[in-house]
């Protein structure tokens, strides 16, 4: 990969945003079960138990995400999040890319029963959590549809198709990695100008 | 998004019923078959083209 190479002659990383503010808002927090899909992504473990996620790999996984997901035609792209602190950055996220967000239960047979008044047939498949959205997961696989997901520590990767390491399940985490997708997104359609969104806009107020 | 591979990047078996998948390589666009198997099991596949390792 180039950016692999910039690295190596570098010898330094550049990443998206400064390492502080991933840092600030949890992204490398992850939790105090690993699974055997997820250990290529940890870092180290903490005294306390918790494992914590390399956020290198978090960086080079939204880049990867980004130009990924700039391949799909927009309208075909659908943001799912059963998980209540990831409701607003999914509707943001599809929002700002043109997508078709589903936050809140998944209503079976979304993608599988063209008969179902709420059908879509999307070609990619974003989830905030493979376990918490895995109706979605399931029918995007019956579907033949690929799925990009945030895994934390404690997720299997099972039908996922591009991992993207990050904690789901804090707030401020899920709003940065929303956030960033969707600058990155745009950035590789050659449209960031149009993105004029802060952080804070992602961010689920109650 | 240049051709459809029919078989699997992982394991090399004919893509065939539910459940397998085809997309473009994150990093470089070749495309990337799995079939269902690898990816319920969450089986590595490396790109032939650019070397990215997924899932």
């Amino acid at each position: 990969m180039v950016e692999d190479e910039v690295i190596a002659i570098e010898g330094e990383y550049e990443t998206l945003i400064p390492i502080d503010e991933y840092l600030a808002a949890g992204v490398h927090i992850g939790t105090q079960q690993k699974t055997r899909d997820m250990m290529s992504y940890i870092y180290r473990v903490r005294t306390d138990g918790l494992y914590v996620l390399d956020v290198q790999s978090t960086d080079r996984r939204i880049r990867l995400a980004g130009k990924f997901l700039a391949n799909y035609d927009p309208s075909k792209v659908l943001v799912v999040s059963a998980r209540q602190y990831g409701q607003r950055p999914a509707t943001m996220l599809a929002k700002s890319i043109g997508a078709k967000a589903n936050v809140g239960r998944f209503i079976p047979n979304t993608l599988t029963n063209p008969n179902f008044s709420g059908f879509f047939e999307p070609d990619v498949l974003v989830a905030t959590d493979p376990s918490g959205d895995s109706q979605a997961v399931n029918e995007a696989v019956d579907a033949g549809v690929p799925v990009v997901a945030l895994c934390d520590t404690n997720n299997m990767t099972s039908n996922v198709d591009l991992v993207i390491p990050t904690n789901n399940k804090g707030r401020k985490a899920l709003t940065l990695i929303y956030w960033l997708m969707a600058r990155q997104v745009l950035r590789e359609r050659g449209e960031e100008m149009r993105f004029r969104y802060t952080v804070s806009d992602f961010e689920m107020e109650f | 998004m240049k051709e459809t591979p029919e078989k699997c990047i992982s394991c090399g078996i004919t893509l065939t019923g539910v459940g397998g998948v085809r997309f473009p390589c994150p990093s470089c666009g070749t495309m990337i078959a799995r079939c269902n198997k690898c990816k319920h099991q969450s089986n590595e596949y490396t790109c032939k083209s650019c070397g990215f390792l997924g899932p």
